[in-house]
């Protein structure tokens, strides 16, 4: 089924506080799955991937600042999905940066690394420089590449598969961020387009697929519509007759 | 677009203390730059034509009509759904699942394959999937006994009584206006480069105008169906009398708190025109200009009819108080600070709406001056945290831009006596007591007040574990304050900001919120149904489609229609026979 963008956005804000989250992490969390969609980016298919990890993992602990200095910071998210408080460890990564002009986010242990994308557009858009980086753990090695100049706000994305596997005994769930204030970071991204390149998607594509979800809508899976819906309903109100008098109405307009 | 902030702001403004206050929010009239009157101003300036294209009506006025509407730039459709509705079925309240008419604004042409999906999906508001293409989707109820007095006088080849379109000034009702997005429809961000709405709510605007037109052309179809040989047209001055009503509730309170960045855009718009109005010299000419649109707006307030018994007290005031400064303005002469001695004046002598009402009024003077604000009434609405701030600034921005929320007391019952919920019949927001009423707990946050005061409270207790800490910090301690730190961080470098008012608070009336809001769409005849429920009306008084494209009628002078006066038809014109009815 198609549905509009703020339809996207105003639904999935709606489940996200059904589910549990805070008022400021089910917004953060509805304009980052309805803004990577309208780019391009899987947003509906990530939110769809981790929907049973989100309605199982225990929101009452929040990410956890492991270490930081004057210049890094690194976070530990417990396991949590991007979506929910790791918004706070990419702000403070800005506001590192504000003061030091370059700052190094480490966020360990997180799911659903893709999403970040749609928060650090907010980021990039408050002039910010921001390349952001990660691996995943499955056959081929990948890493992927996101970079946002400053003021952007679509980035350049490159996935490639690594050449050969290194000896790695870290496990490859954590995101690297590094955010400069003052000049671009990577303004070009493998300018040679390597064979072993898997994906690339550059801010043009990016813009005319948001061009093209405003004129005809944004595809959803119907079954994943309706989950959405019935964890909105959570915070709906059962009705009775007292609560009917609550809307200040009559029920017969008929004059 | 623009976004307000401090460094462009007139030096005259007026405080928000004073503006951002509920009851004065809830005493403002329609004014120029209100979006009824920027569209039509821009549709006289453009000339835009509207034109009925099907009119496929049976004899009960049932069936499909289309409105082509035509901008310098591009073309629109009206699709207009009219059906049978069983009496059990007309209620004007969100949880209704049937009305007289469904309509909707689609953009290009509509062709068969498009009115096809339409027919299928208007009719069901809500329930429907809407095609990307609608603009706006709406739906209206009849007023039944305008639609009968007006159809049998009609029919009757009589004119019908001028008084019936005062007591109720229209022939629908509009019960909701959806656009950016809802039910599968086109986001207004589509809209936002398109010169014929991209201001603030101008599409629905439209769809409701076009209503209009299509409520004067049923009941001209009508009137002769019933009969052919006899039935007169609707006079032309009661067709531009005949305005649209809408039926509003709670709904519109969720809008104003949840859209802030907007609301106080519209305000500080408003505000701007009025700084500027203010501080001009007034000449004999804007003295007696001012003078004639208060006379004009006394009578209209005396023509104004409501069964409400605060609504009738309030007019009333305003009337007396409106003739208090018609006679304070002809004893006084026009001098250069007529406007400022005027507003010191009515701030001692004159209610709130009275004060409002002036200020609407020297907006109205200075067009060439003020108009241009029409433009800068919209914004990106976007807030972001400034995790960097230190969270002692935090803090003193609150005690600096928000100290009216910090009165806000946790353990008064008063303090906290209703919540907001939305049922889970169609989501309609409702309002309940608190250990009273069930549903608290999944309360909407719309009280912004308490959740500063709550924020603040937590801000000193960490300010004195850590004194030095950024904001983010404070943060990272209380994660779930993030939605309210970014908020406070926003509007507080915003003119005007957030609405000043406990909305927990029992004194609160839900009545202002909705006439702020109505005020901005540039509503007039306030009709209370309940403390949270109204009826007003939309173009009233407003120029006619055909109106749009004579020459002869200047621009100046189709503009000139707020505060609509009862018009006087001539002698065997009017139906005296069925006078007395309807008042």
């Amino acid at each position: 089924m198609k549905v509009s963008f703020n339809e996207l956005q105003g639904l999935s804000r709606k489940a996200f506080s059904g589910i549990g989250f805070d008022d400021g992490d089910a917004n953060d969390a509805a304009d980052v799955v309805a803004w990577m969609e309208a780019h391009g980016l899987g947003g509906i298919t990530a939110l769809q991937k981790g929907l049973d990890f989100l309605l199982n993992e225990d929101k009452s602990k929040a990410p956890e600042l492991i270490y930081q200095d004057a210049d890094l910071c690194v976070v530990d998210a417990h396991n949590k999905t991007i979506l929910g408080h790791a918004s706070l460890a990419i702000e403070l990564g800005y506001a590192k940066c504000r003061a030091r002009g370059l700052s190094v986010t480490k966020i360990r242990h997180c799911h659903n690394r893709m999403l970040i994308v749609g928060y650090l557009s907010r980021i990039a858009s408050r002039n910010m420089s921001v390349t952001a980086f990660w691996r995943n753990a499955h056959e081929p090695l990948t890493e992927i590449l996101v970079s946002f100049k400053s003021g952007d706000a679509e980035p350049e994305i490159c996935m490639y598969s690594l050449p050969s596997t290194p000896d790695d005994t870290e496990p490859n769930d954590g995101i690297t961020l590094i955010m400069v204030n003052h000049v671009n970071l990577l303004p070009d991204l493998k300018p040679d387009a390597p064979l072993n390149d898997l994906l690339r998607q550059d801010r043009d594509a990016m813009a005319s697929w948001h061009e093209r979800s405003l004129v005809e809508g944004i595809e959803v899976d119907t079954a994943l519509w309706e989950r959405l819906k019935t964890l909105a309903t959570k915070m709906l109100v059962e009705a009775s007759d007292d609560s009917r008098q609550g809307a200040g109405a009559g029920t017969n307009d008929n004059d | 677009m623009i976004s307000a902030t401090s460094a462009s702001a007139p030096n005259n403004l007026r405080p928000a203390s004073e503006v951002m206050k509920l009851e004065r929010l809830g005493s403002m009239f329609a004014s120029r730059l209100s979006f009824v009157r920027s569209l039509m101003r821009k549709m006289i300036t453009e000339r835009w034509q509207i034109t009925n294209t099907v009119f496929d009506l049976d004899s009960k006025g049932h069936g499909l009509a289309i409105y082509r509407i035509t901008t310098p730039g591009n073309c629109y459709h009206c699709v207009i759904f009219s059906r049978d509705l069983a009496p059990e079925q007309r209620s004007d309240r969100v949880i209704a699942e049937a009305w007289d008419v469904t309509f909707a604004v689609v953009e290009g042409e509509a062709e068969d394959s498009l009115l096809e999906q339409m027919a299928a999906n208007v009719p069901l508001q809500e329930a429907g999937r809407q095609h990307p293409r609608v603009l706006v989707l709406s739906r209206a109820n009849k007023s039944l006994r305008n639609f009968s007095q007006f159809a049998a006088s009609l029919a009757a080849g009589q004119q019908p009584n001028p008084a019936w379109l005062t007591a109720v000034g229209y022939l629908y009702r509009t019960t909701a206006v959806y656009g950016n997005g809802k039910f599968g429809i086109a986001d207004f961000a589509r809209l936002e480069h398109n010169p014929d709405f991209n201001r603030p709510f101008a599409a629905q605007m439209l769809a409701v105008y076009v209503l209009r037109q299509f409520s004067i052309e049923q009941l001209n179809h009508l009137a002769k169906v019933q009969s052919p040989e006899q039935a007169a047209p609707l006079h032309p001055e009661l067709q531009r009398y005949l305005g649209v009503g809408n039926s509003t509730g709670l709904g519109m309170a969720p809008f104003l708190i949840n859209h802030p960045q907007l609301i106080q855009q519209w305000v500080y718009g408003r505000e701007r025109a009025l700084a500027s109005a203010r501080q001009e010299p007034a000449s004999e000419h804007t003295h007696a200009k001012l003078r004639a649109l208060m006379a004009r707006a006394v009578k209209h307030l005396q023509q104004t009819r409501t069964e409400d018994g605060d609504q009738t007290l309030r007019n009333q005031e305003t009337v007396g108080s409106v003739a208090e400064v018609i006679d304070w303005l002809d004893r006084t002469p026009a001098h250069h600070a007529l406007y400022e001695e005027l507003i010191t004046w009515a701030h001692s002598h004159c209610s709130l709406e009275t004060q409002e009402l002036i200020n609407t009024m020297l907006i109205e003077l200075y067009p060439e001056l003020l108009d241009g604000l029409e433009d800068e009434l919209g914004c990106q609405e976007s807030m972001d945290l400034q995790p960097d701030m230190k969270a002692r600034q935090l803090k003193d921005l609150i005690d600096r831009k928000f100290s009216w929320a910090l009165t806000y007391r946790e353990d008064c019952p008063e303090d906290n006596y209703w919540f907001w919920y939305r049922s889970a019949e169609k989501e309609e927001p409702r309002l309940g007591i608190r250990g009273t009423e069930s549903g608290a707990e999944k309360e909407t946050a719309l009280a912004v007040g308490p959740r500063i005061s709550r924020c603040h409270t937590k801000l000193e207790r960490f300010l004195q574990r850590s004194p030095n800490a950024m904001v983010v910090e404070f943060l990272m301690a209380h994660p779930e304050q993030k939605e309210c730190v970014r908020r406070i961080q926003t509007l507080g470098e915003t003119p005007y900001g957030e609405i000043r008012a406990n909305l927990w608070h029992r004194d609160m009336k839900p009545m202002h919120l909705l006439r702020t809001k109505l005020s901005f769409f540039g509503a007039s005849r306030f009709d209370p149904k309940s403390d949270r429920w109204v009826r007003i009306t939309l173009f009233q008084g407003a120029p006619l489609s055909a109106e749009l494209s004579n020459h002869e009628l200047s621009p100046e002078k189709l503009d000139d229609w707020g505060f609509p006066l009862e018009p006087v038809i001539e002698a065997g014109e009017s139906d005296q026979t069925l006078q007395g009815g309807a008042l």
